[in-house]
C-alpha cells in the first residue's frame, strides 16, 4: 500500500515528521548535556518546540479542509499479516499536532522560568520526551503504534508527576496515576486485539476510514459480521468496553478519575501541559479516531458517563481548598463535557471544546503556578509551615499581581462560558446540541442536558469562589506576618509572555469572528462530519442567554458568600458539604474496597507463598540438610577416620623407628649390644 | 675371667659415661680385654707365641686409634663446645 506521493504531499509528511521528531532530539540532547549546564537545556527544548510548532502550522495549513494524507511503509510481517507503520494526516491529527505544539510552546517558555536551573536538564528531558510521544500518538496510523505511544505518553506523565521524587506524596501520586493508566492500557490492548481478530488489520484508515471495514460491518442476529469474518456480538461490546476503559483512564473519567487530582503533585507547568491541555485530551482524541465503531447504545453510555463525571467533578470542585485540585476537578468536569459531546453525536463540538479548553485550562494552570510560586517564595523566606497551594492562605492578590489576575479572570470566564470567550463558543455548542439531541427522545434522556446545564451553574460557583478567595478580600498571610512587607509580583518575563499569549488565545477571535455563534467557528466547521444544516431551534437563543444569566447570578451569589462574608447556604458539617469535600468518598471507597481486596488477595497469596510454597521448599531443604549431614558424618567419621587411622599407624611406625636414630653414638652402641645379646639369648633358647 | 670382667666394665663405661674421654678409656678397656684374651688363648695355639705377637700388633694399633680418637674428640669439642656424647646427635641426619 505504498502510495507514490506528490511532491507537495511528501513535503508535508516531512514537516509532520519533523514536528514529531524535533522534541525527541531535544530530549536526547538534554539527556546528554552535563548536569551543570544550567538553563541551556530549557532553551534548546523551547526552541525545538517552537520549530516543531512552525512545522505543525505548515502541516496544518496544507491539510486542513483538504484531502487527508496517508502514507505508510511495511514495518514487519508475521505470517500473512503485514504490519505497516505510517503517518495519517487528516483534519483531526493536523489540528491536534498544531494544538499540542502551540500549547507546549508557552509552557516551555514558562518552565524555563519556573523550574530551578539545576533541575532543568532532567525536567526538559522528560518534557520534550512527552511532547514527542504525544505528537507521535497524534499522527500515527496504526493501532499498534498508537498503543505504543499511548503507553509512552503515560510513562512520561508518570515521570513528570514524580518529578520531585523526594516528596512522598509525589511518589504515591505517580504510582497511582501509573496504575490507573495501566487499567486503561489493558482495555485498549484488548480492544486492539479484538479488532484485529475481527478485521485482520491494525490500520486506522482501513478500519475507520470512510468505506472502511468498520462501516461495512453489521450486527445481525447477535452476530458481529464483517467482511473478514464474524464473531458473537458480545465481543463488539468488549471492544467498546476496552476503548472506554482506556479513555476513562487517560481522560480521567468516572470511575478511573481519581489519579488526576493526585497528579497535581507534579510541577504546575506539567499540570498545565499534560494534565489539563494535552495528555488528558488523548482519550477524547482516541474516541475521535475510533468514533465510527460505536453503536447507538454505546454512545448513550458515553454520554451518561461523561455527564455524570462532569457533574461529579464539578460538585467536588466546590469545596476543595487546594488551588490546583480545584483546577484538576474542573479539568475532569470539562473532559466529561467532551466525552458527553462525543456520546451525543456532537463530534465537532467535542473537539472544538477540546481545543478551547486546552488554551484556557493551560492558562489557568499557569496562573496558578505563578501564584503558588510567589506564595512558596514567601513561605521559604519566612519559614512558614503553610500549604502554598491552599486558597485559604491567599486573598487580595488582585492589586499585587494585576496581570495574573486579568489572565485568570479571562481563563475563568472562558471556563464558565461567558460571551466573548472561546469557552462560550464551544461549551454552549455542546449544551445546545445536548438539548437538541434529547428532543424527541424519552424523558430519561432529558437528564443529560439538564444535568450538564446544572453543572454549568456549579462551574460558575466554584470558579467564582476561586477568584474571590484568591484575588479579593484581604491577603491572609498579612495576618500571619503583620510586620513584614510581603513582596508579591507577577514574576519575570518568562511567566508573563505565556500568560498574555494564552489569554489572547482564550478569547473568541482566534476561533470565530462571530462571538455568539459556535457554528461559524472554523474549527467547528472543519470537524463537522456531515454538512447538514442544523435546524435553527429555539435552543440556539435560549441556552446561551440562560447559561450566561445563570452563571452571573451564581457568581454574584458566590461574591456575597465569599467577599461579603455572608453565611454559607450549606454549613460545613452538612452531609452534602462533607460528601463534596471528601470527593464523594470515591477514593475512600477504592481504598476500602478495591485496595483492601487487592491487599487481601495479595496477603492470601503471600500466605500461600509463605506457608505452602516456602513450606514445601523448607521441607525439601530440611531433608537435603539432613541427608547432607548424614553424608558429612559418614565422610568425617568413616572415610576420614579410616584414613586417619592409616596415617596414625604410619606415623607410629615411623616414630618408633625414628626413636632409634637419635644420632647418639652411645645409643647405637647400646642397641648393637642389645641386638647381639638378643641373638645370643635366642640362640641359647633354641 | 679377668678379661671377661674387664670387657664388661669397658662396655659399661662406654655406654654410661658422659665424657668422651671416659668413653675412650672404656674402649681401651675392651680392647685390652680382647688382647688379654688373645694372650690367654695363645696357650692353646699350635704356633708358639702367635697370640703374644698379635697382641703386640693390637696394642700398637690401639695406641694409633686412640690418638686418632683423641684428635676427633678435640675437633668435636672445638665445634660443639662439649664432649658429652649424649648431647651430640648430628649423626642422625
Amino acid at each position: 500500500m505504498i502510495s507514490t506521493l506528490q511532491y507537495i504531499d511528501s513535503q508535508t509528511v516531512t514537516y509532520a515528521l519533523a514536528a514529531v521528531g524535533l522534541p525527541l532530539v531535544a530530549a536526547i540532547i538534554n539527556l546528554l548535556l552535563p548536569a551543570r549546564s544550567g538553563r541551556v537545556g530549557g532553551w534548546i527544548s523551547a526552541v525545538t518546540i517552537f520549530l516543531s510548532a512552525v512545522c505543525a502550522a505548515i502541516v496544518f495549513g496544507s491539510i486542513w479542509n483538504h484531502n487527508a494524507l496517508h502514507t505508510q511503509q511495511l514495518w514487519f510481517t508475521i505470517g500473512n499479516t503485514a504490519v505497516n507503520a505510517g503517518v495519517l494526516l487528516n483534519n483531526l491529527s493536523a489540528f491536534m499536532l498544531l494544538l499540542v505544539t502551540v500549547i507546549a510552546l508557552p509552557v516551555h517558555i514558562y518552565s524555563t522560568a519556573y523550574i530551578k536551573s539545576e533541575e532543568q536538564n532532567r525536567y526538559f528531558t522528560y518534557l520534550s520526551f512527552f511532547c514527542f510521544s504525544m505528537l507521535a500518538l497524534v499522527v500515527v496510523d496504526s493501532m499498534i503504534l498508537l498503543y505504543a505511544f499511548w503507553e509512552l505518553v503515560g510513562f512520561s506523565s508518570y515521570l513528570l508527576i514524580g518529578f520531585w521524587f523526594t516528596r512522598d506524596s509525589a511518589v504515591q501520586a505517580n504510582k497511582k496515576a501509573f496504575i490507573m493508566n495501566r487499567i486503561g492500557d489493558i482495555g485498549l490492548l484488548s480492544a486492539i486485539i479484538i479488532l484485529f481478530a475481527q478485521y485482520h488489520t491494525f490500520d486506522l484508515v482501513a478500519l475507520f476510514g470512510t468505506n472502511g471495514l468498520v462501516f461495512k460491518s453489521t450486527i445481525q442476529n447477535g452476530m458481529w459480521i464483517a467482511l473478514t469474518g464474524q464473531m458473537p456480538q458480545v465481543w463488539q461490546y468488549v471492544a467498546f468496553a476496552g476503548i472506554f476503559l482506556a479513555v476513562a483512564a487517560k481522560s480521567a473519567q468516572f470511575p478511573l478519575h481519581t489519579w488526576l487530582p493526585d497528579a497535581m503533585e507534579g510541577p504546575t507547568s506539567v499540570s498545565a501541559l499534560i494534565h489539563a491541555a494535552t495528555m488528558v485530551a488523548a482519550g477524547v482524541f482516541l474516541l475521535g479516531r475510533v468514533y465510527p465503531m460505536f453503536s447507538a447504545d454505546e454512545l448513550n453510555m458515553l454520554a451518561i458517563i461523561g455527564c455524570f463525571t462532569a457533574f461529579l467533578a464539578a460538585t467536588i470542585a466546590l469545596t476543595q481548598n487546594d488551588l490546583k485540585r480545584i483546577l484538576a476537578y474542573s479539568t475532569i468536569s470539562q473532559l466529561g463535557y467532551m466525552i458527553m459531546a462525543m456520546g451525543i453525536n456532537a463530534y465537532a463540538s467535542s473537539l472544538f471544546h477540546l481545543a478551547t479548553h486546552a488554551f484556557f485550562k493551560c492558562l489557568l494552570f499557569l496562573c496558578a503556578g505563578v501564584i503558588i510560586h510567589e506564595i512558596h517564595h514567601i513561605k521559604e523566606e519566612h519559614q512558614l509551615t503553610i500549604d502554598a497551594q491552599n486558597i485559604n492562605n491567599m486573598g487580595g492578590l488582585r492589586k499585587k499581581m494585576p496581570l495574573t489576575f486579568i489572565a485568570t479572570l479571562i481563563g475563568c470566564l472562558a471556563l464558565v462560558g461567558l460571551p466573548f470567550t472561546s469557552g462560550y463558543l464551544s461549551k454552549d455548542g455542546i449544551l445546545i446540541q445536548a438539548f437538541e439531541w434529547a428532543e424527541g427522545k424519552s424523558v430519561w434522556f432529558k437528564i443529560i442536558p439538564i444535568g450538564i446545564f446544572i453543572t454549568s451553574g456549579i462551574t460558575a460557583f466554584y470558579v467564582a469562589r476561586l477568584i474571590f478567595k484568591v484575588f479579593f478580600g484581604e491577603f491572609k498571610l498579612k495576618a500571619l506576618l503583620p510586620n513584614v512587607h510581603l513582596h508579591v509580583s507577577d514574576g519575570s518575563w518568562g511567566f508573563r509572555i505565556p500568560l498574555v499569549f494564552l489569554s489572547l488565545c482564550s478569547l473568541f477571535p482566534l476561533f470565530s469572528f462571530n462571538p455568539f455563534s459556535y457554528e461559524h467557528a472554523w474549527l467547528f466547521e472543519g470537524f463537522s462530519l456531515s454538512n447538514n444544516v442544523l435546524g435553527e431551534s429555539i435552543y440556539h437563543h435560549v441556552i446561551p442567554v440562560s447559561i450566561s444569566v445563570l452563571s452571573i447570578l451564581v457568581a454574584g451569589w458566590a461574591f456575597s458568600v465569599y467577599v461579603k462574608q455572608r453565611r454559607l447556604v450549606l454549613s460545613e458539617s452538612s452531609f452534602l458539604f462533607k460528601m463534596s469535600y471528601n470527593q464523594w468518598y470515591i477514593d475512600a471507597f477504592y481504598k476500602r474496597v478495591i485496595v483492601k481486596a487487592v491487599l487481601l488477595l495479595s496477603n492470601a497469596l503471600y500466605w500461600f507463598d509463605r506457608a505452602i510454597v516456602d513450606g514445601f521448599i523448607q521441607v525439601l531443604q530440611q531433608v537435603t540438610l539432613f541427608l547432607s549431614g548424614l553424608a558429612a558424618w559418614v565422610d568425617r567419621y568413616l572415610v576420614d577416620g579410616f584414613l586417619y587411622l592409616v596415617t596414625q599407624l604410619v606415623k607410629g611406625i615411623g616414630n618408633f623407628f625414628r626413636g632409634f636414630q637419635s644420632g647418639r653414638v652411645q645409643y647405637y652402641l647400646f642397641s648393637m649390644l642389645a641386638a647381639v645379646l638378643a641373638v645370643f639369648i635366642i640362640k641359647l633358647l633354641i | 675371667m679377668v678379661s671377661a670382667g674387664l670387657f664388661s666394665i669397658g662396655i659399661y663405661v662406654v655406654l654410661s659415661k658422659q665424657n668422651a674421654i671416659q668413653v675412650l678409656i672404656g674402649i681401651e678397656m675392651m680392647l685390652n680385654a680382647a688382647i688379654l684374651n688373645m694372650v690367654a688363648f695363645g696357650k692353646f695355639d699350635k704356633i708358639n707365641n702367635a697370640g703374644q705377637t698379635f697382641a703386640l700388633f693390637a696394642i700398637v694399633l690401639a695406641a694409633a686409634s686412640t690418638a686418632v680418637a683423641l684428635a676427633i674428640v678435640l675437633n668435636v669439642y672445638r665445634r660443639h663446645q662439649t664432649i658429652d656424647p649424649g648431647k651430640i646427635n648430628q649423626l642422625k641426619d
